[in-house]
């Protein structure tokens, strides 16, 4: 250790409760840094997750201009050769086909404009939640020939119970009336009032009969081993379905593509978490600049004398300077173990935020909460703290360069 | 959701039907008044091919319509034979529509009224709402034209303030002898959404009548829907128990 970095670390327990008082701020705010940033990607990832894992999935495959149009002649013809590419894609764990027609749903009193979904039961209990929300009777059976699904709020809506006929009329991909009676068989609570209020799901077998759909669906839908896995198995999807007949060009989307206001929710959400942090580290460095201003005022008459005898100015500012870098330091990496930390119990054991279950609700979020620590959120609030503070100590160090021996001697 | 919906094709036609006295219109009001009459009639039976044209696709049903009145309809399909004897009944702002495979009567929800009919160009709304063009809008005269040697009245059709329509505007051309030729609707931006060309002026039922219904969105290339009438009769009166949801349940050909 260098004359100057000895000196430099004498002078800082000179005053140790000021010191521990500063390393205890920045500690604190590398702290909260750290945790706010996992608990928002933590959340983050929680949307994303409930969202895909509801209805969209990771992936999917459909007739080009399906998603913008819906309608019920954009379809997959082949489904099994798109099964194929799913099958080799790296990182796609499952998938599933779907069928969707909007169409009229009754009951003896009342009818509803409904999303009529054909699944393939147990596919789909692979690829989405929906057997695991059935809150009520029973899942479908594959090749199920009058069972329906519907959500609570539906069901509500149309004042049916279990075991109830209800009575579908939409249109066919030929162009024809499609009209069937179901039996409700089971009976799901997903969390999404809007998901809840507005599909029912009968087997893909019935609805290829009932649609006259000819073995063509609307989605082949995929799940990925996890998020990060998305981008590559989409673009290997994509390369492959140029390989098909071009006669009914298909598409692969993504969740994002799928659920565009999903991630311009996130952006929201980061942008008035930024704004939270930028406020942080104002507060920080105003404590910090305190700090160091009083800590070099009380020292004038100091550095008076070391200048007359000699120290240049240069060097005294290199000596404040490495103070204010050893002091950020201490109290960096202070925060940084206590926030990873910190973080890493919450991670295991979840946030119960059970006063805002309503809210997490409409949003598909589960009550308990995971913060996800990665080397982003546990490093990118301390690298704003360090150099945030480095910042402010060059205001004060740069002030004794400017000090003649002096003013600062007779400075009291 | 943009998606599909079924509805009821035929009582945009049938609801025009009609017989009238001439009108000595002067004002837009009253020449709109006067083609509607004309169109009208006390109860009309007609049988008529809709055909929906798409670049890639398409597809022709014949429906069987009875009309009385100003709102009342009921209607059938004939063909194709997958759906023979679907119904839609239609009073005033209500609709019913029968399914003979799973054998119910289903109400229209008001939500559904925008939606089109069976992949068709034409809406609920076009069907149900047709006599709001009278009741629902300010008409004013735009100017005239001439077309196979007659005056045609071109009308300019706004809502009024409260009134429950989903046009911004509507455009109407309207012939000196109280025939249709063309309606033009217009979004609240004033973009033209769709159009309906009234084509093939023929004698039908007793009298001139636009034989060729043809409904175009607006931008969409090679996409129309067209209602082509093939028997047209105007009668005095029609039973009321026509119009029933029994009847409905029990169609009559």
């Amino acid at each position: 250790m260098s004359v100057d970095a000895k000196m430099a670390w004498r002078n800082l327990w000179r005053n140790p409760r000021r010191t521990i008082l500063t390393v205890a701020a920045i500690a604190f705010a590398c702290l909260l840094l750290i945790f706010m940033l996992s608990w928002q990607f933590g959340s983050y990832e929680a949307m994303i997750n409930a969202a895909v894992k509801i209805h969209t999935g990771h992936l999917q495959v459909q007739a080009k201009g399906y998603q913008e149009k819906q309608s019920i002649r954009q379809v997959v013809p082949d489904p099994q050769a798109v099964a194929k590419i799913l099958a080799k894609a790296p990182g796609v764990s499952h998938y599933t086909f779907r069928s969707d027609a909007f169409s009229l749903v009754s009951s003896k009193q009342r009818t509803y404009g409904v999303l009529v979904v054909g699944i393939e039961p147990e596919k789909e209990a692979q690829v989405s939640t929906l057997k695991k929300i059935i809150s009520r009777g029973s899942y479908l059976l594959a090749g199920d020939k009058n069972g329906a699904l519907l959500g609570h709020l539906l069901a509500k809506n149309l004042q049916v119970g279990l075991g109830d006929e209800v009575t579908v009329l939409g249109q066919g991909r030929d162009g024809s009336i499609a009209a069937t009676v179901l039996k409700v068989k089971g009976i799901y609570r997903s969390g999404m009032d809007q998901f809840d209020r507005s599909s029912l799901q009968i087997s893909l077998q019935n609805f290829d009969d009932t649609y006259t759909m000819m073995g063509a669906v609307h989605e082949v839908v995929a799940v990925c081993r996890s998020l990060d896995a998305v981008p590559q198995a989409k673009d290997f999807v994509a390369a492959k379905l140029t390989g098909l007949p071009p006669k009914h060009p298909l598409v692969a989307l993504d969740w994002d593509q799928l659920m565009p206001g999903l991630l311009q929710g996130i952006k929201i959400d980061m942008i008035s978490g930024l704004i939270f942090y930028f406020l942080l580290l104002l507060v920080v460095a105003f404590s910090i600049l305190n700090t160091f201003l009083m800590s070099i005022f009380e020292r004038m008459h100091e550095f008076g004398v070391l200048m007359a005898l000699g120290t240049t100015p240069g060097r005294l500012t290199k000596l404040v300077l490495l103070e204010s870098t050893a002091l950020t330091m201490v109290g960096v990496a202070a925060g940084l173990v206590l926030g990873c930390a910190v973080t890493w119990y919450f991670q295991d054991q979840g946030i119960a935020l059970t006063g805002a279950s309503d809210i997490l609700r409409q949003y598909g979020l589960p009550h308990r909460m995971y913060p996800q620590l990665s080397l982003l959120s546990a490093l990118l609030g301390p690298a704003a703290v360090l150099a945030i503070t480095f910042l402010t100590a060059l205001y004060p160090a740069l002030k004794i360069r400017r000090l003649s021996p002096l003013k600062a001697l007779s400075y009291v | 959701m943009p998606k599909r919906l079924l509805n009821i094709p035929l009582v945009i036609l049938t609801l025009f039907l009609a017989l009238a006295g001439r009108a000595q219109a002067q004002d837009a009001q009253a020449v709109v008044q006067g083609a509607f009459d004309y169109m009208r009639d006390k109860a009309s039976v007609c049988l008529a091919e809709m055909t929906i044209h798409r670049p890639d696709w398409q597809r022709t049903m014949t429906l069987k319509a009875w009309t009385k009145g100003q709102t009342d309809s009921i209607f059938y399909i004939l063909s194709p034979p997958k759906d023979e004897g679907n119904g839609t009944l239609k009073k005033d702002r209500e609709m019913w529509m029968y399914n003979p495979k799973v054998n119910r009567v289903i109400k229209l929800p008001p939500s559904m009224m925008s939606q089109a009919w069976m992949g068709s160009d034409f809406s609920n709304n076009d069907l149900s709402k047709t006599d709001s063009l009278i009741k629902d809008y300010n008409h004013s005269l735009m100017g005239t034209e001439t077309a196979g040697g007659k005056k045609v009245y071109v009308i300019k059709s706004m809502p009024k303030p409260q009134a429950p329509v989903i046009w911004g505007m509507q455009k109407l051309k309207i012939r000196e002898d109280h025939l249709f030729i063309y309606q033009g609707f217009f979004d609240e931006d004033l973009k033209l959404v769709k159009e309906l060309d009234f084509l093939d002026i023929k004698m039908m039922g007793g009298k001139l009548y636009p034989t060729n219904w043809k409904m175009k969105k607006a931008g969409a290339k090679d996409s129309y829907t067209v209602v082509f009438y093939k028997e047209l009769e105007f009668k005095p009166t029609l039973p009321d128990s026509l119009f029933t949801l029994e009847a409905l349940k029990n169609p009559r050909r």
